[in-house]
Order: C-alpha cells, then structure tokens, then sequence
C-alpha cells in the first residue's frame, strides 16, 4: 500500500532534514503540540452543539422523515433514493457516512448500482458543515455563509455526476 | 446558524415530547458522549501533525514547500504571505493524499492566516477547494468495499475521482463569479464592503 509507506518515509526525511539543520527536534515537535489545547478549547464547545443538535434530530424521527421527503428531487437530479441519508449525513460527519455506507453495502451489495453509487458518493466531496465548524470557529463577526453555500453546491453536484458516472462507465 | 439550530433543535424536541419523552435526555447525552470522544480523537490527531508541522516549519521545508507552490498557489488565494502559503500548499498536498489527518491543521492554519491579512476571497477559495475532495486514491472508501465483498472494489474509484473534479471545477467557478474575476471588483464584493462599513458606522 503505497499510503502506509509514505506516511513513515514522510516523517523520517522531515526530521532528520531538521536534525541536519541544527533544529531541537524534540522541543520543537514539543511547541507544536502545545497548540493543541487552545484549539480543542474553542473548537470543542461547536463540535458538542453540532453533535448533540444531530443526536437529537435522529431521535426523533425527523431525519428519516426528511430523507423520504426529500426523494423526489433526489430521484430528479437522478440520485438513487436509496442513498438519500447518506447525502444528508456526508456534510455534517464523516463517520456518520461511513457507518451509514456500511449498511447500504450490507443491504444491497458492494456491487450492486446503488452501492456503487453510495461508494462514489462516499469517497468524493467534503464533510463541509463540520469542516466549516473547524475553520471558521474563531471569526466571530463574520459568518461563512458564502463559502458553505458554494461548498454545499458543488458537492451536491457531485453526488449527482458519481451517480450518472457509475451508470455510464 | 443561530436560527437554524434553535429551529431544527425545537422541532426535534416538539416531536421527541409526542412521541418518547423519555429519550430526549439519553439523546442528547449520547452526543455530548460523541463529542468528547471526538474531541480526544482530534486532539490525538493534531497532537501528531501539528507537532510534525512545527518541526517541519522551523527546519525551513515548509518555506521550500510554499516557494515552489507559490506561482500556483499564490494566484489561487490572491495573497503573497510565506505563511499562508506554507500552510495552505500543506493542506492542499495533504488532502490529495487523501491524509486527513495532516489536511485539516495545515487548513485551520491557513485559514487563520488568512483571516488575519483580511483575506475574505483566500478564505473562501482554500475552503471550497478543500471541499471539493479531489482524492488520488480514497484509501478508505476502497477498503470499506473489498471489506463488504465487492468483486471490483476499485470500481468506484473513476466515477469518484471525475464527480470531485467537477465539483472542484463548479467550485472555483462560483467563488470566482461572487468575488469577482481577476483584480477589479464585482457588484458583490462591493455590497459586502458596503454592508461592513454600515456596521462598523452602528458600532
């Protein structure tokens, strides 16, 4: 797997450039890693409110309900209504749509159309609410309206072309 | 984001009151209990890349790294910063990688440059791009069919890879139409500077 190596020969090669460089590779690595806590402290309240909201709107039936009302302008931009929830999960969380991934590869086979479509789906695109909460968490007067409008947009676009891809290739 | 959390927030809980109070509390709780999971996760996650960053920064590879993108990348922002373009050229390599994990400091970063210079076009062009998800190999999606027992896991690798370079595509397209093409400024921009200042003449 060409991912597995490269992450290790990533590593080796920046450190030991720094060590020829005269860097304090263990106090800098150290200074790196202190930034962590500020980060977590003013991104973790969002990321509860966002979860908590989402717990609470599949408890209560709504998002199943949404996803059913939702199908005919799926089935318009030729999106299999099946993978619906799916689309409606993929921007707000990535191991939602991978759990959710799971089940229509279960239901319906890995290859069947629809899980090749909920494959496509999956691998392309962004989580772009939660990635959203990530950037934009410290800019207080401003909110993204405009990059999470263009975002959303041209994801949708490409659920609909995975989908129109897996047909015709 | 106010108006809709409080919407979604009170209609999920009007419904949840009719239908089984007595899972309201146990579900919020079991987001809270994902997010502090989460929360730990990232916080291992950024413990690793944003300490490599630091080390990488400091050795100078990550001013190497943005002066060889800087032609591209620079255009691509409209901005001149090392810093901005150290970042962001690491967020981007990262995210074709498909290395979440390393994608996601390098953009906050970026991101936070970003908004220090001002540059609300940069912020919106970085964040659509890495929206996009264009991927040179979707590791995860991949495994998950093999997993499920696909005969050809690596057939949605194609349809995957042409969906997000046209979402890219679309992308760079819309932010380029709202913030206005090239150096001079559309009808937009000028109604958000407008709109900036009557705020700022309130405050």
């Amino acid at each position: 797997m060409l991912f597995a190596v490269l992450v290790p020969l990533l590593f080796l090669a920046v450190f030991l450039i720094a060590a020829a460089r005269r860097v304090k590779v263990y106090d800098r690595f150290a200074a790196g890693v202190a930034e962590v806590p500020s980060l977590l402290r003013s991104l973790l309240p969002y990321i509860a409110a966002v979860l908590i909201l989402a717990e609470l709107f599949e408890a209560s039936g709504l998002s199943a309900l949404l996803a059913e009302a939702l199908s005919p302008a799926f089935r318009f931009f030729g999106i299999p209504p099946e993978i619906a929830r799916l689309v409606l999960v993929k921007p707000f969380s990535g191991s939602g749509a991978l759990s959710v991934v799971s089940e229509i590869f279960s239901a319906y086979g890995a290859d069947s159309y629809i899980g090749r479509c909920a494959g496509a789906v999956y691998a392309s695109g962004e989580t772009v609410f939660y990635l959203a909460a990530l950037y934009f968490a410290g800019a207080a007067e401003k909110k993204p309206v405009l990059p999470v409008l263009i975002a959303l947009l041209s994801n949708l676009c490409a659920v609909g072309l995975a989908c129109l891809f897996c047909r015709i290739l | 984001m106010n108006v809709l959390f409080l919407a979604v927030f009170v209609s999920s809980a009007a419904v949840l009151l009719v239908k089984d109070a007595a899972a309201f509390l146990p579900a919020l709780l079991a987001g809270a209990g994902k997010a502090v999971s989460l929360g730990l996760q990232l916080a291992a996650v950024w413990a690793v890349w944003l300490g490599f960053l630091r080390v990488a920064e400091d050795a100078g590879i990550l001013r190497a790294f943005s002066c060889a993108a800087r032609p591209l990348a620079g255009k691509l922002l409209r901005t001149r910063s090392a810093a901005v373009l150290g970042s962001a050229s690491v967020h981007l390599a990262a995210n074709f990688l498909g290395m979440g994990g390393a994608a996601t400091p390098a953009g906050m970063r970026a991101i936070r440059s970003l908004r220090e210079e001002r540059n609300g076009f940069g912020q919106t062009m970085l964040f659509v791009v890495g929206c996009a998800g264009v991927q040179l190999f979707p590791s995860s999606a991949v495994a998950l069919a093999a997993s499920a027992g696909a005969r050809d896991p690596y057939a949605l690798y194609l349809p995957a890879l042409l969906a997000s370079i046209c979402a890219l595509v679309v992308g760079v397209g819309l932010v380029l139409l709202c913030y206005g093409a090239g150096r001079r400024r559309s009808a937009f921009s000028r109604f958000e500077v407008r709109r900036k200042k009557k705020r700022g003449a309130l405050r």
